[in-house]
């Protein structure tokens, strides 16, 4: 098997490499020395460097060594060619072949504005070239950000996440710093994160020409009331920004919590004994709770009947005081037992608390203990008045 | 009733269960101030009853009885307050010192503490035991206990003693010291009634007697009085004389019935149905006889006694 | 028949004389000696054994009473519910036939006071002497356990400490009362003592057996049919439970162990309440585990038992009163 497949490879190299070799690319045929670039106009700013990309191209001529110059350089701009990542005085491309060079061109300060003509001159014993580029120094299209998202508007409930994704371009000729905010209403707490990545961020480079996608999270307070929210989201780097709004679209939900009055979470009942233990529902949610449902989950034997039995209505922020009458079973030991009491919205929300309840013997036998004192006490006076004073 | 009686009973009844058998029949008994009154009669004979009855200590089941003007059964604490009882064969809190013991009466008495302390003093001078005041009870001989017993009544500063056997088990000295005070006690104006089934013993100290029988009180009255009733008038006599026939000399005068030995010592006796003291010296004396002692004799409680049961029964 | 003044009259001075009599009497102290080594014993291993769990106890006092190492099943409650009678009968047997016997009752009923106040007085100075012994025996186990433990009692516990003494005092009543009927009836202070000993052995150790059987014995007449089919419901037998317990109750000795047992472990089920809830396992259902009854919950659990002790002594003194008050003074 292994033997075939090494054959069939050899068979293909022998019909496909000398199919490959006798087929040169078409080129034009054209001879000469060119100095150029991809960009002859180009922007600087004032107490900044700029680089030009240059490329000495030589076609179909004889390689000799071209001194290279720059005529035309303002008055106090620091100007270096540089090759290889070194300053250079001349190069000497081989036959079709090119080289990279760099004009760096080290701007003053106080470079007024305007367009400046600059030559590069490369000069050899047979060919010259010259190549001839503008500067301009101010204007505002240095750097340049643009971010768009997708999603710009979601709905949801206080405890939903809304996460919302964004592009972030660098449309300009350089790299670039960016930096995240966003304003948003009082409470609004964003973070930021790279799209697939949990490492929170507040900035981030991104290269000339690329883009990065963020994914921002924003957090409601607790207390947020339904409703339509903008958040405008900010990336800024030097002194670009872009700016998207995006829109959070509050649902609001009930929010139940059931607690105890004082927040005692504890009553007593005596065994056999209806004893009432008050709750409080409360909703600290942002919508109406509707249709809240009293339910209980006693130890067995026991019941637990509510006063009311049903809320019909509890608006947001709104509490209601519910009488939980508890009876223990007859049997019921003394001690202390958990009941749990719940409630439950129709639709949606329910919370539920643990009642310690601590049965109480009756004081009933207290009583009759006492009776049966007092019958011993007066049997005893009886027989004081019958056989007393002898 | 008057105002010298301290004791007064009336159809005093007491009938112990169902039975026919009455402790006590019907007594009526009455004692005056400043005298000392014998219950007397054999064990069992209703005397201890008729005391505790007395003091409220039993209930009567008839009659009336009045103890300086209470009624024992109404008003028992105001009798007892001012009655003094000793016990028969008392006793004490044998592990306390007699000074303890009677504290504990006076607090019981309601007798404050300071004046009972020198209460405690003064009696137990007069019973003469100031010498073992703080020696413990148990080691008390019976006489000593029994006048440990009437210094209690005197530190009540009771008004009447009521004595329930107070000689039984003395020996003949402790008797006579006791009976000496009990004399004592009549001279502080103090009501005694003592009850005794030696009849001899305390007739010496008895202003009266009530002799009992069955629960019933057979005879009362002053020891003269009683012998006269049942011995008839008497003038017995006891003669010691050394002479020819005395027997037969004495027997012949006129009102002696009879001359026979005593039933103990020496001589005679001359029995007499009067005064024949006279005729007895002179035959005595004649022939040369030589009279060495010439006695008249009480009438004896017992002899009473005796006679009267012994009718009693002949007649029956 | 109104008689003058009150029953009372010199109740103070014969309780001042008996209880200086009981504190100093050469019977007290040697019984007082064998309380106090014996209990002093009993406290001394159990202290040695909870040393260690100082930290880990809210009780770690109360345990001092209850505690029995198993080399040494006896733990202090349990002994006092022995001892206590027996104290108790050595107060009392001869109270009253002692007085006859001595030929001290006459001479002392011809005092102005009441025989009440001879009975009353002597029983209560009964009572304070068992108080007495008791307060001086729990404060050495208190100090003992301060000692040895490190840690002074909660106010708790001293409070349920304290409910013991009275239950405990309670108790005695019973018993001196008991045998001072006997000193009333027998005039003979062996046959009192004997009989009083004899009451006491029954209720304290022939009873817990005899019990059992008189309950099996009434079964048929009080168990519902479907028991004798065979077919108890958990209510039936936690109910003939009850009814047994009900019989064994007939024993001071059972009321006092239910007592002390309730005062001094809040923090435990009682073994009837362990037998409940093993028949019935939904009266344990979500109990919360470790949480003590409050000390007002436990003195209501234990109410009944105090009240029928204390209204047991009066009952049991009161019939010793009547058959006094009847008897002759005359020995």
């Amino acid at each position: 098997m292994r033997r075939a497949l090494v054959l069939l490879v050899s068979l293909l190299s022998i019909t496909i490499f000398p199919a490959l070799a006798a087929d040169p690319p078409a080129q034009p045929r054209v001879t000469g020395l060119w100095l150029i670039t991809e960009y002859p106009s180009t922007v600087a700013k004032p107490g900044e460097t700029t680089t030009v990309k240059l490329k000495l191209q030589n076609a179909g001529l004889a390689p000799e060594a071209l001194a290279l110059s720059v005529a035309n350089v303002p008055q106090g701009w620091k100007v270096d060619i540089l090759g290889g990542g070194q300053v250079v005085g001349a190069a000497m491309p081989a036959i079709n072949e090119s080289v990279t060079l760099n004009l760096r061109l080290e701007l003053p300060a106080n470079t007024a504005p305007g367009t400046y003509p600059v030559t590069v001159n490369a000069k050899g014993a047979t060919n010259n070239a010259e190549l001839k580029l503008a500067i301009t120094v101010g204007g505002d299209v240095a750097a340049k950000l643009s971010m768009k998202t997708r999603l710009p508007a979601l709905r949801g409930t206080p405890k939903s996440s809304f996460e919302y994704t964004f592009t972030v371009s660098n449309d300009s000729g350089k790299d670039l710093v960016v930096r995240f905010a966003a304003d948003g209403p009082r409470g609004f707490q964003p973070t930021f994160t790279e799209a697939f990545g949990s490492n929170e961020i507040n900035q981030i480079p991104i290269e000339a020409g690329q883009t990065k996608d963020i994914k921002v999270r924003v957090g409601l307070p607790r207390d947020v009331a339904a409703g339509d929210y903008t958040v405008k989201v900010r990336a800024t780097a030097e002194n670009v920004t872009a700016e998207t709004p995006v829109t959070l679209q509050i649902v609001g939900t009930p929010t139940l919590r059931v607690s105890g009055r004082d927040g005692r979470l504890s009553g007593a009942a005596e065994a056999g004994t209806a004893s009432p233990v008050i709750m409080i529902v409360s909703n600290e949610g942002s919508a109406v709770a509707e249709d809240i449902e009293l339910t209980g989950t006693m130890p067995s034997g026991w019941t637990v009947e509510f006063e009311p039995k049903l809320i019909d209505k509890l608006p947001p922020g709104e509490k209601k005081e519910v009488t939980a009458q508890i009876k223990p079973t007859a049997k019921a030991l003394a001690g202390d037992y958990i009941a749990t009491l719940r409630a439950a919205a129709k639709a949606g929300d329910s919370a539920s608390a643990d009642f310690r309840v601590a049965v109480t013997t009756s004081t009933l036998w207290g009583i009759v203990g006492i009776g049966v004192i007092a019958v011993a006490l007066l049997v005893l006076v009886g027989a004081v008045a019958r056989f007393g004073r002898r | 009733m008057s105002d010298d009686l301290v004791i007064e009973a009336k159809g005093l009844t007491r009938r112990y269960g169902r039975g026919p058998t009455l402790a006590v029949d019907h007594i009526d008994l009455a004692i005056k101030k400043g005298e000392i009154f014998g219950l007397l009669g054999p064990n069992g004979a209703g005397k201890t009853t008729t005391i505790l009855m007395v003091l409220g200590l039993t209930e009567s089941t008839e009659g009336t009885v009045s103890v300086l003007g209470h009624d024992p059964l109404r008003e028992p604490l105001q009798v007892k307050r001012r009655v003094g009882y000793l016990p028969d064969s008392v006793g004490f809190y044998d592990n306390l010192s007699a000074r303890e013991n009677l504290i504990f009466t006076a607090r019981l008495a309601g007798i404050d503490k300071a004046e009972a302390g020198k209460r405690i003093e003064e009696s137990m001078a007069r019973v003469r035991l100031t010498d073992v005041l703080d020696n413990r009870v148990a080691t008390y001989s019976r006489g000593m206990r029994q006048r440990l017993g009437l210094a209690e009544i005197l530190m009540k500063r009771a008004e009447i003693a009521i004595l329930d056997e107070p000689t039984s088990g003395l020996d003949p000295h402790a008797t006579f010291e006791f009976l000496e005070m009990i004399r004592g006690l009549k001279a502080d104006g103090v009501a005694v009634l003592v009850s005794s089934h030696a009849l001899e013993q305390v007739q010496s100290v008895c202003d009266r007697v009530a002799l009992f029988n069955k629960g019933k009180i057979a005879l009362q009255g002053t020891v003269e009085e009683l012998g006269e009733q049942v011995l008839g008038l008497r003038h017995d006599l006891l003669v010691e004389a050394d002479g020819q026939d005395i027997a037969a000399r004495l027997g012949k005068i006129e009102g002696v019935s009879a001359v026979e030995p005593p039933g103990s010592g020496r001589g005679l006796l001359v029995r007499a149905d009067r005064d024949v003291t006279a005729e007895v010296v002179a035959a005595a004396t004649r022939d040369g006889g030589r009279l060495r002692q010439i006695r008249a004799i009480e009438p004896s409680l017992q002899a009473i006694y005796n006679r009267y049961f012994e009718g009693v029964k002949d007649a029956a | 028949m109104r008689r003058e003044g009150s029953p009372f009259t010199g109740t103070g001075a014969v309780f001042a004389k008996e209880y200086a009599d009981h504190l100093g009497s050469a019977r007290m102290r040697v019984i007082e000696a064998l309380v106090v080594i014996v209990g002093v014993v009993v406290v001394w291993v159990a202290m040695r054994d909870l040393k260690d769990k100082v930290t880990q106890d809210q009780f770690i006092f109360l345990r001092l009473f209850t505690y029995a190492p198993e080399s040494n099943p006896v733990n202090f409650a349990g002994l006092l519910t022995f001892l206590i009678p027996l104290v108790a009968i050595g107060l009392g047997f001869d109270a009253i036939n002692g007085e006859f016997n001595r030929r001290t009752m006459s001479r002392v009923l011809s005092q102005p006071i009441y025989r009440d106040a001879l009975l009353i007085g002597k029983f209560l100075a009964g009572l304070a002497t068992l108080a007495t012994g008791l307060i001086a025996l729990w404060l050495l186990v208190m100090g003992g356990g301060l000692i040895v433990l490190g840690v002074p009692p909660s106010g708790e516990e001293v409070a349920r400490g304290l409910a013991f003494l009275v239950i405990a005092t309670a108790y005695g009543g019973v018993w001196l009362a008991i045998a001072m009927l006997c000193s009333i009836i027998f005039r003979s202070a062996a046959t009192s003592a004997l009989t009083a000993l004899g009451i006491w052995l029954f209720f304290s150790f022939l009873w817990p057996v005899i019990a059992p059987a008189i309950f099996d014995g009434i079964l048929p007449l009080i168990a519902p049919q479907r028991v004798l089919a065979g077919s108890a419901t958990a209510d039936d037998v936690a109910g003939l439970l009850d009814v047994q317990q009900l019989i064994m109750r007939f024993s001071p000795t059972v009321v006092f162990q239910e007592a002390w047992l309730g005062v001094f472990s809040p923090d435990q089920f009682t073994e009837q309440q362990i037998m409940r809830i093993r028949l019935d396992p939904r009266l344990g259902h979500r109990v919360i585990p470790g949480s003590p009854l409050s000390f007002g919950q436990s003195l209501l659990m234990v109410w009944p038992q105090f009240t029928f002790m204390v209204a047991g002594a009066i009952v049991i003194f009161t019939l010793g009163y009547v058959s006094f008050q009847r008897q002759e003074v005359r020995a």
